[in-house]
């Protein structure tokens, strides 16, 4: 007779130590119809009535302890082997064989694109105009007339006595006065490309860009000119940037004011970007002119107006660092790299 | 502007000020200070007297003194060719600091030295502001007997004490201009008291005149002339000289000194003429003169009509305001001359003088226009010193054509008005403060406030908003608050063209191009290659450069330019696009131009390797136009017939939006790429305006089938030139509507292939959406598909 405790012994030892091939093996030899269970199993005939259930209880259960060993082992092995086959396949993730092709933003643009998001943001419109304009839109209508220094052909590039390649986006916001003048209030920004007779070094273009802010409406101050700039410069350079207002003198902007920011790089302490001083001279700016109004056939006793204008490349390499303004305009993609965002 | 502090304390007591909060102070009030020169730099100086001299035994130039400095005498070894006994020197005792060197107790040749004997050079004068004659050009500076031994007021006394800012000066304050202008701003910029001299009235002598003056030209409304029958010639006095010095001014004698002197006091430039070259006591201003002439400076400058001349008997003697002429100048032994101060148009005088690149003092001064009652105040002034330093006798009155033009007025403003501009709330008594500093007389009515404005602020201040600048600027304005504007809100948005621009920009950048922004003004080589051309070339009238001359009417030369300056800096397989507007006669349009060169991808690690190629273009461009809403129904491909020039003529296509061309693209001509040094580029130029101004699509929801799809492929040989597209628009016409999607997944050519024919194979779905399709009804349509295909293209079913 089979003893069931050395049986049981000897299958969880064998299950223990098996591979998946004998596993299977061990599986038929104890647990098919002709398996050492189903012989122990056999042996109850031959018992006594009254030892049968005891008899029988006790070969269910090393039947199940069994099938649960080598169900468990089972699982062990199919998981070892799965292990097994992840490790074969290990790759060297150091490689970076796949680079999605994808260039970059030229570093004006992303200026540009800045400003009319945090423009955007506030409610602003985003005005544009032609490049080629009348010297209306360009000096007359701002305040600009004949004979003014500004005008003179050593200083913008005439293509016939009325016509030039605009020298300052002030002309698109002269085409917004207008048009917009029984539509108020105006609050746009007027992006975009000017000219000006300047030969090409490092700090002066012949052709470059600007943005210009006009607002129009009743009861605009200074002090709201001041805290737009405020939003502006903070949202480009530095949430803690500061600004303050030097007096100036733009014909179309009564009071004129020269706009510095404290410096981005030392926050006001002095460094060689800011020459010791703290301060960058970032933009110009002013309340518009009461003329520019009237030309424009605006109330100037009901409504007033801010208007100021930056230069993009300033921007773009104060912000940058860029020393040189011709970088701009090579297109080197080794200079462009890096505006990928 | 060149402003010298020690001239401006003539005129305000600066003291307690230092040179840095003057130059603070004048910033805030919108000067900006370019420069600060100091007119030398030394301390521990000290008057001596050499009262030994000997020749140094071992130097052939040396000199071995003793020099007694008051309270000691000191050996002191010298190389200045002009030391001498009995000299009165300027020492730098040990310890004193020069710009160069700070003097320490030295040896030298064996010679004890306890200083140096100085050249005013050494002390940091700028040799131009040397008088012509000073020792100090070759030597040791000689002193006069108004130097005592032992005195250290050296420079002082000299009048090389002084510090000259160099102020920029806005074009709304001509007024600056001038020493008196200045004087009277920083008066109101430092809140202190300012004296000018007298001399109102000081021409208003002299006996009747029978000089004629006459203006032929309406750019000269005002002109005073004065003839002073005697004058003594001889060198001015020192201060005269060092004032004229330190704004860069070269002496000649008191009379020429003595107008440029006056220019620089009150702004007008005057002019001088000796009386001798003037016989007929006659000038007329003309402007219709034509031809040569000769300035005082020797050099024939070609006069033009509107240029404002000078003129005596029908013959110039000057250029009008800008320059005199050479036969009429003062001259060594000149005695007797006629003063000329006249008004001429600022825009006049900036033409001709930009146009000879004659800048003078003068022309400066007159392009930047005058103070309306300048020219009555310089023959005054020039009157008061001709008489006090040239003896000037025998005076006739003034002759005078025209009259100044300038009424007295006042500008009005109020507290409200001004408050309301700035954001501030500004009390009567600040207003009433900077008037007074501005020396504006002013009553006050209530809260508003009535101020005369002089005439030598006439220029700039017109309307209240000139005043509420005048009050901001001379106050404290750093604590301005800021605020946001309070007015209805608005929505801010893009408009078409510039949502256009990022949709390219997203799309092109995410697939490996570079953003390029390019120069408007090219070369007329780069206008000969026209693309998509709309009308006539635009040039500048006066251009830089003739690479500079024109404005482009086409991106693609401009792209080519950056594309090789890639390829030259070692940058390889290189896209690049740029949106711009480009010109012609009949306006603008925004393009887009796409240039691509080499490898599109090539991911070698991957075995990815896509080159750039007429399909790629294609491709992206139909994104392009999908992202941007249109559907590429709406959009035509045609063969490229009318530009075969720059373009491949069997790869390159034209595309059409609405029937108007709207793009032309694909491989570059190899000929014209060869002009080039380049080969195998491919280019894409698309007008974006028809785009913007069209309503794209609006977006609809897909409709999606609840029932399978099935998938057939055809592999058909066929003639090499059918083109793909008419097979699937054949497919789809014999299919109808259960065909969901039909395309050329290869076309082969080679091997197996007959010369002259393709293979192409093609994949259809077939899907309905009211049911599930049965073979045999996908097997019906693809059937009639396939036999149509065969009889319609003679092809061959593979």
């Amino acid at each position: 007779m089979l003893d069931h405790e050395t049986l049981k012994n000897e299958a969880l030892k064998a299950i223990s130590e098996a591979d998946s091939r004998i596993l299977e093996e061990l599986r038929i030899a104890y647990l098919s119809k002709k398996g050492k269970i189903q012989e122990l199993m056999s042996q109850m005939k031959e018992l006594p009535k009254e030892e049968k259930p005891a008899f029988g209880q006790m070969v269910n259960d090393l039947k199940r302890v069994i099938s649960e060993a080598i169900d468990a082992r089972k699982e062990e092995l199919e998981s070892s082997s799965l292990n097994d086959r992840l490790a074969s396949e290990k790759i060297d993730i150091t490689l970076d064989a796949y680079r999605p092709a994808y260039g970059a933003m030229h570093p004006l643009n992303l200026v540009w694109k800045e400003l009319e998001d945090i423009f955007i943001g506030m409610g602003y419109n985003v005005a544009e105009g032609p490049e080629l304009e009348s010297d209306l839109y360009n000096f007359t209508k701002a305040n600009t007339p004949e004979g003014h220094p500004a005008r003179d052909m050593q200083d913008t590039f005439y293509v016939d006595p009325t016509h030039l390649l605009r020298s300052q986006t002030t002309a698109i916001q002269m085409r917004v006065l207008e048009a917009q003048a029984d539509h108020l209030p105006i609050k746009v920004i007027c992006p975009g490309k000017v000219y000006r007779r300047d030969d090409d070094d490092a700090t002066h273009s012949h052709q470059f860009m600007q943005c210009e802010g006009l607002v129009i409406g009743e009861n605009i101050t200074l002090a709201d000119l001041k805290g737009t700039l405020e939003l502006m410069i903070r949202e480009l350079f530095d949430d803690d940037a500061k600004i303050r207002f030097r007096p100036s003198y733009f014909p179309f902007t009564e009071p004129s004011f020269e706009v510095d920011m404290t410096c981005h790089i030392c926050k006001g302490k002095g460094c060689p970007t800011c020459k010791g001083t703290g301060w960058i001279e970032i933009l110009g700016s002013g309340m518009v002119h009461p003329n520019v109004l009237e030309m424009a056939n605006i109330d100037s006793k009901k409504y007033t107006g801010f208007a100021f204008g930056v230069g993009i490349e300033r921007l773009a390499m104060l912000k940058y660092g860029i020393s040189d303004i011709r970088d701009f305009y090579t297109n080197n993609i080794r200079f462009l790299d890096v505006y990928k965002r | 502007m060149k402003l010298s502090l020690k001239w401006l304390s003539d005129f305000i007591d600066l003291s307690g000020l230092t040179t840095e909060e003057i130059v603070e102070r004048m910033v805030k009030c919108g000067f900006e200070v370019e420069e600060i020169t100091y007119l030398s730099h030394a301390t521990g100086l000290v008057v001596g007297k050499v009262i030994e001299c000997e020749n140094h035994p071992d130097s052939d130039h040396l000199h071995i003194t003793k020099v007694d400095v008051g309270n000691e005498v000191l050996d002191i070894v010298c190389g200045a060719p002009n030391c001498r006994k009995d000299l009165k020197v300027i020492v730098a005792k040990t310890g004193a600091e020069l710009p160069e060197i700070t003097i320490k107790k030295s040896v030298i040749r064996g010679q004890e030295s306890n200083g140096m004997l100085c050249s005013l050079k050494e002390l940091g004068v700028a040799e131009d502001l040397l008088p012509a004659d000073s020792p100090s050009h070759n030597g040791i500076e000689e002193l006069d007997d108004r130097f005592e031994i032992g005195d250290t007021d050296i420079l002082d006394k000299l009048g090389y004490d002084d510090t000259i800012l160099d102020v920029s000066i806005y074009a709304n304050r001509p007024d600056c201009l001038s020493m008196y202008g200045m004087a009277k701003e920083m008066g109101a910029i430092l809140s202190r008291e300012v004296k000018l001299p007298q001399f109102e009235g000081a021409s208003d002598i002299g006996r009747a005149s029978d000089f004629r003056l006459r203006s032929d030209s309406v750019n000269c409304p005002h002109f005073l002339a004065k003839v002073v029958n005697h004058v003594e010639i001889k060198e001015s006095p020192e201060w005269m000289q060092r004032h004229l010095r330190s704004n860069g001014i070269k002496c000649i004698n008191n009379l020429v000194d003595i107008s440029n002197y006056v220019m620089l006091e009150t702004g007008q430039p005057l002019h001088f003429y000796d009386l001798r070259s003037i016989p007929n006591k006659e000038i007329t201003v003309k402007d219709d003169y034509l031809g040569p002439y000769m300035a005082l400076d020797g050099i024939e400058y070609q006069l033009e009509k509107g240029d404002l001349i000078i003129s005596s008997e029908g013959k110039p003697i000057g250029i009008a305001g800008i320059m005199g002429g050479d036969n009429t100048k003062i001259l060594d032994d000149t005695s007797s001359l006629i003063i000329e101060a006249a008004l001429f148009d600022n825009a006049q005088i900036r033409r001709t003088s930009n146009r000879l690149g004659l800048q003078t003092e003068a022309a400066a001064r007159f392009s930047k226009g005058l103070e309306p009652l300048c020219q009555k105040k310089a023959v005054d002034r020039a009157v008061q010193l001709l008489i006090e330093l040239a003896d000037a006798s025998d005076i006739e009155e003034t002759v005078e054509y025209g009259k100044a033009d300038y009424q007295p007025y006042e500008i009005s403003e109020t507290l409200t008005h001004l408050n309301s501009l700035i954001g501030k709330s500004y009390a009567m008594d600040e207003v009433l403060s900077v008037m007074k500093d501005l020396d504006f007389p002013t009553r006050t009515e209530g809260e508003s406030f009535h101020v005369s404005i002089p005439s030598y602020r006439s220029t700039d201040l017109k309307i209240r908003e000139d005043l509420d600048e005048e009050i901001i600027r001379l106050t404290d304005f750093d604590d301005l608050q800021a605020t946001l504007p309070l007015i209805p809100q608005t929505v801010g948005k893009l408009s078409p063209i510039q949502r256009i621009r990022r949709i390219v920009r997203t799309i092109l950048i995410s697939n490996g191009f570079y953003d390029t922004v390019n120069y408007t003004l090219v070369s007329a080589d780069y206008m000969k290659e026209k693309l998509l051309p709309f009308g006539e070339d635009v040039s500048l009238l006066s251009p830089l450069s003739d690479a500079r001359r024109y404005i482009r009417s086409s991106l693609m030369m401009s792209l080519l330019e950056a594309l090789n300056y890639n390829l030259d800096h070692h940058n390889d397989d290189v896209s690049l696009f740029e949106i711009s507007k480009v010109y012609s006669s009949n306006g603008e349009q925004e393009r887009l131009g796409i240039i691509m060169q080499g490898d599109f991808l090539d991911q070698k690690l991957e075995h990815v390797h896509l080159k750039s190629d007429f399909y790629v273009l294609k491709g992206l461009l139909y994104e392009l136009l999908e992202a941007m809403g249109f559907a590429s129904g709406r959009i035509q491909l045609k063969t490229n017939e009318f530009d075969t020039t720059h373009f491949h003529p069997y790869q390159s296509a034209e595309l059409t939006f609405d029937n108007h061309t709207i793009a032309i693209f694909g491989k570059l001509h190899p000929s014209f790429l060869k002009a080039h040094k380049l080969d195998d580029v491919y280019y894409a130029e698309m007008i974006l305006d028809d785009l913007a101004k069209t309503e794209p699509a609006k977006v609809r929801a897909a409709v999606l089938s609840r029932y399978p799809s099935v998938s057939r492929d055809i592999s058909l040989m066929l003639k090499e030139d059918i083109p793909a597209s008419d097979l699937l628009k054949q497919i789809r016409k014999t299919g109808g509507k259960i065909v969901k999607n039909c395309e050329v997944f290869d076309v082969y050519q080679g091997e197996h292939i007959d010369k002259g024919f393709k293979s192409v194979s093609l994949n259809i779905i077939y899907e309905d959406r009211e049911k599930t399709l049965t073979t045999e009804d996908v097997n019906d349509v693809h059937e009639k598909i396939v036999n149509e295909l065969i009889r319609r293209f003679e092809a061959v079913q593979r």
